[in-house]
Order: structure tokens, then sequence, then C-alpha cells
């Protein structure tokens, strides 16, 4: 009377599972650390057991579990920073030029500036390019409205190059880019 | 080589649709728009180029971030035991344990109700199942109402009635290894009830087989059907002063066969006699629906 069938299990992990990497990667994305990432991984598995009774078949399974990923991640944020969130946001957008992208980037440099973007930017970046969500599923998985999808995705993409070009040229490649361009032997 | 194109307020507008773009948000039209100006302009082009150059490293570099191989097997133990734990003992806040509490006598209520029905529905099926039983006792055991050589067949088709007549065959053949001894219109001491009634001979003992009419009564499906259902048949088992007794539903009547064989020699039996029973009822039903009523009650 109190459990779930096994069928019930059955059916969700059949629905659920197939998310785990994406899920997995996106929490390391936002906790920044593996097993935190793993332990929200699994909280977010148990929380959608129990509300799979309310997912609808055929809707779209993998947009469910990221709205339970984020609002759980943004609930235990909340509880250990006891701060809002806006307040960690950077000054706006300025017109400053954008550097040029390096013509061959590596993961660990582009994991590496993605991790220095700032959470609010960081999670629209990961949901918009990474896990290609559309804006509307975005605003919804994080509570926002559109237009602050769109901008926060718009300047969160600047701020990801500017990283970018930051830790490209402490790896060197900065310069590296440079020589070929001015036709120097690599 | 392109045309440098230095509209700037086309490559700004460019510029700003760049990420909708990236995001495939665009309307097909402005698409259009933005892709004749990438054609003429250089600058907005390698801007693109260089957005989507980013956007592919992200993707490709989380692409090679596998998750931990041993995450899917943990989750999947903690959904088990997830599972099979109540759903009360799962962090909760006060409220939702007093909600839990209400819902629980509300389920204790129903559960309640529900057991009472069914052991009312246990009790039905137990007195109907003691008819057979009682009448097994009454009338072959204690009134030894059967002679010690069996009736002939034409005598006990006469004692059957015409309608009744038609069972005798029945009987005859499903009981494999018993011998008909009689078979009689019976009627019970102090209550308009009758029943047919064939009193058998076979493995040393003797056992009963009996119709009686169950006026729209029907024994429960479901659970209470103790004895297994066999084809549109369901068996009710049950052992009362000393006889098993196997109780089914044939056309308008309650069947029973009795004796003190055991539950399991007494329910094979009357699984092989139950479905010849019916067949033998529906043939003869249309024509003796009248006479079966002034036969079995005003007779």
């Amino acid at each position: 009377m109190f459990s779930k069938s096994t069928a019930g299990l059955e059916g969700f992990e059949a629905a659920a599972m197939p998310h785990l990497t994406a899920l997995y990667r996106t929490a390391k994305f936002l906790v920044r650390n593996p097993a935190e990432a793993e332990d929200l991984v699994q909280d977010v598995y148990l929380e959608a057991l129990k509300s799979f009774h309310r997912f609808q078949p055929g809707t779209n399974c993998k947009a469910w579990l990221f709205s339970i990923l984020f609002h759980r991640f943004h609930h235990l944020r909340r509880r250990m920073l006891k701060s809002s969130l806006e307040e960690t946001l950077p000054d706006q957008d300025s017109m400053a030029a954008e550097p040029p992208a390096p013509q061959e980037i590596k993961d660990e440099e582009i994991l590496a500036a993605l991790d220095k973007v700032p959470l609010a930017f960081r999670e629209v970046v990961v949901m918009a390019d990474i896990e290609e969500f559309s804006y509307k599923e975005i605003a919804g998985a994080l509570k926002l409205p559109l237009g602050t999808v769109m901008s926060r995705l718009s300047r969160g993409r600047k701020l990801l190059r500017e990283e970018l070009s930051e830790v490209a040229k402490s790896y060197g490649i900065g310069n590296r880019t440079q020589h070929a361009a001015e036709g120097e032997p690599a | 080589m392109n045309v440098l194109n230095f509209d700037s307020r086309q490559c700004d507008r460019t510029r700003r649709q760049m990420d909708a773009y990236l995001s495939n948000e665009l309307l097909v039209e402005t698409t259009d728009d933005m892709l004749r100006h990438l054609e003429d302009c250089e600058g907005c082009s390698s801007e693109l180029e260089s957005r989507m150059r980013i956007r592919e490293a992200l993707q490709g570099a989380a692409a090679r971030q596998p998750a931990p191989e041993e995450l899917g097997e943990n989750i999947h133990q903690r959904l088990k035991k997830a599972q099979s734990r109540p759903y009360w003992t799962a962090r909760a806040p006060a409220w939702t344990l007093a909600l839990a509490g209400v819902a629980l006598i509300a389920i204790a209520a129903i559960a309640g109700q529900q057991w009472m029905r069914m052991e009312r529905a246990r009790e039905m099926v137990a007195s109907v199942l003691q008819l057979g039983v009682s009448d097994h006792l009454h009338c072959a055991i204690r009134g030894h109402n059967y002679p010690d050589v069996a009736n002939p067949p034409e005598v006990l088709r006469k004692k059957l009635g015409p309608q009744y007549a038609r069972l005798l065959p029945a009987v005859e053949t499903k009981l494999p290894g018993f011998q008909v001894l009689e078979a009689h219109i019976c009627s019970v001491p102090g209550s308009p009830r009758k029943y047919v009634h064939f009193i058998t001979r076979g493995e040393g003992t003797i056992l009963s087989v009996i119709l009686t009419r169950r006026d729209g009564e029907s024994l429960p499906a479901g659970r209470f059907v103790t004895g297994g259902s066999f084809g549109n048949v369901n068996l009710y088992e049950k052992q009362l002063e000393g006889m098993s007794v196997a109780g089914f539903e044939v056309g308008g009547y309650f069947g029973f066969v009795v004796s003190n064989l055991g539950q399991h020699d007494t329910n094979q039996l009357a699984e092989g006699l139950a479905p010849a029973l019916q067949t033998a009822l529906n043939a003869g039903a249309s024509r003796a629906a009248t006479s079966v009523y002034v036969t079995l009650f005003q007779g």
C-alpha cells in the first residue's frame, strides 16, 4: 500500500537512467566537486522517483530531471550560503572588444574557463550550449523569465570567451596562435 | 574574397542575434537576413565562427566527461531501497507527518470496512458450503437414504424427474470409480429449500453430489475462490464436520461434492464434474425453467 511496484521502478529507470551522464556532468559544472556531484545526482533520482507519478509520459524527461536537479541544487545552495544569487552577479555587459577564440581549444582549457564563469551565467551556458535545451526549457528549469535566460546566456558566453582567452594565455596558446598568425614556425 | 560591409547598424543587429542563432532560437526569416549579411561581412562571419568554435569545444569537452562507472549501480540500489521503504520514513516536515497520520486513520477505517466486507464474504462462503455438508450428513450419512445395491438407472431417472434426469449421465461418467446408488429430490426439514441429491459409493466411502437453487445469490470471486478456477468454474473448498466439501456455481444452482475422502480428492472430482453439470443444465435450461421451479419449490 505504501510502496511503489517493481514495475514502477523499472518504468522510471527506463525513462530516467539514460540521462545519468548529462545530469552528472551538469551537476559537476554546478558544484565543481565530483563527490558532491554524485550525491546531488543521487538525490535528484530519489526525488524524481517520488514524483514520477506526476511526470507525463511522452513529455521531455530530460528537461523534467534537469528542473529537479536545479531545484535541488539551488535549495542546497541557498541553505548553505543564505545569500541571494543575484548578489554574486558581476557588472553588466561592457562593450569591450571580444578576444578571438583560439583555433585549437583543449578540453582542460575550455573546462577551466567554464569553471571561472560565475554560477548564474555558467548554469545557463551549460543548459544551452552543452545540453542544448531551448530558452523555454531553461527558463522552466531555472525558474527565470525568458528575457533573463537570454541576457545571461549572452553574457555567460562572453565571459566564457574572456576566461578562455586568459586560460589560453596561461597555457601559452595565445602566444602560439599569435606566432602562427605572424607566419612564424610553430 | 568577401567585400567588407561597413553597415555598422546591420553588424550590431547581427551580433545581437548571434546568441539566438547559435541556440537555434531565431525565426526563419531573421536567420535568412542574418545569413545574407554574413555572406557580405567578414567581421561578423569570423565572429560567428569564433563563437561556434567555443561552443563546439565546450560540447566536445563535456561529452568526454563520463559519469563514474559505479554511479548508475549506486543509484539503482538506492532507488530499490527507497522503493521498499515506507514513504513516511523519508525525511518529511512535521505537517506531512500529521497529514500522514490522518491518512493512516482514514486508511485504517477503509481497511476496517474492507476487513468487515471480507469477513462477511468469508462467512457467506462458509454458510453456503455448510448447506452441502448438512444435506450430505442429514440425508446420506445419518439418514442412510440409499440402498446397498444401486437403484437401476430408470428408477433414478424417474425419481429425479425429467428436468434432473439429464444430470444423471454427468454424475455417472464424471466420478470415475463411483457408482450412483440413489438420486432424488430432497427437502430440508423446517425449510422451503429443496435439493437434488445424488448418493454415490466408491473408494470405500459415500460421496454426495448436491445441487440447490441459489436464488440469485453468488459466491464472492477473487481471493475467496479457495479451491482454484477451472475454465469458468470457481471452486470453493472447506472442511466441516469431518467432511470435505467442494462448492461451485452451475447455472442457477450451488453445486457441492461432499465426502470424507480428503479435500484434494474431493476437489478433483468436483473439478471434473462441475463443467459436465453446467452443460447438462444449459441443455435443459430453456425447456426446464418452469418445471425446475415447480419441482424444487412447490413440488
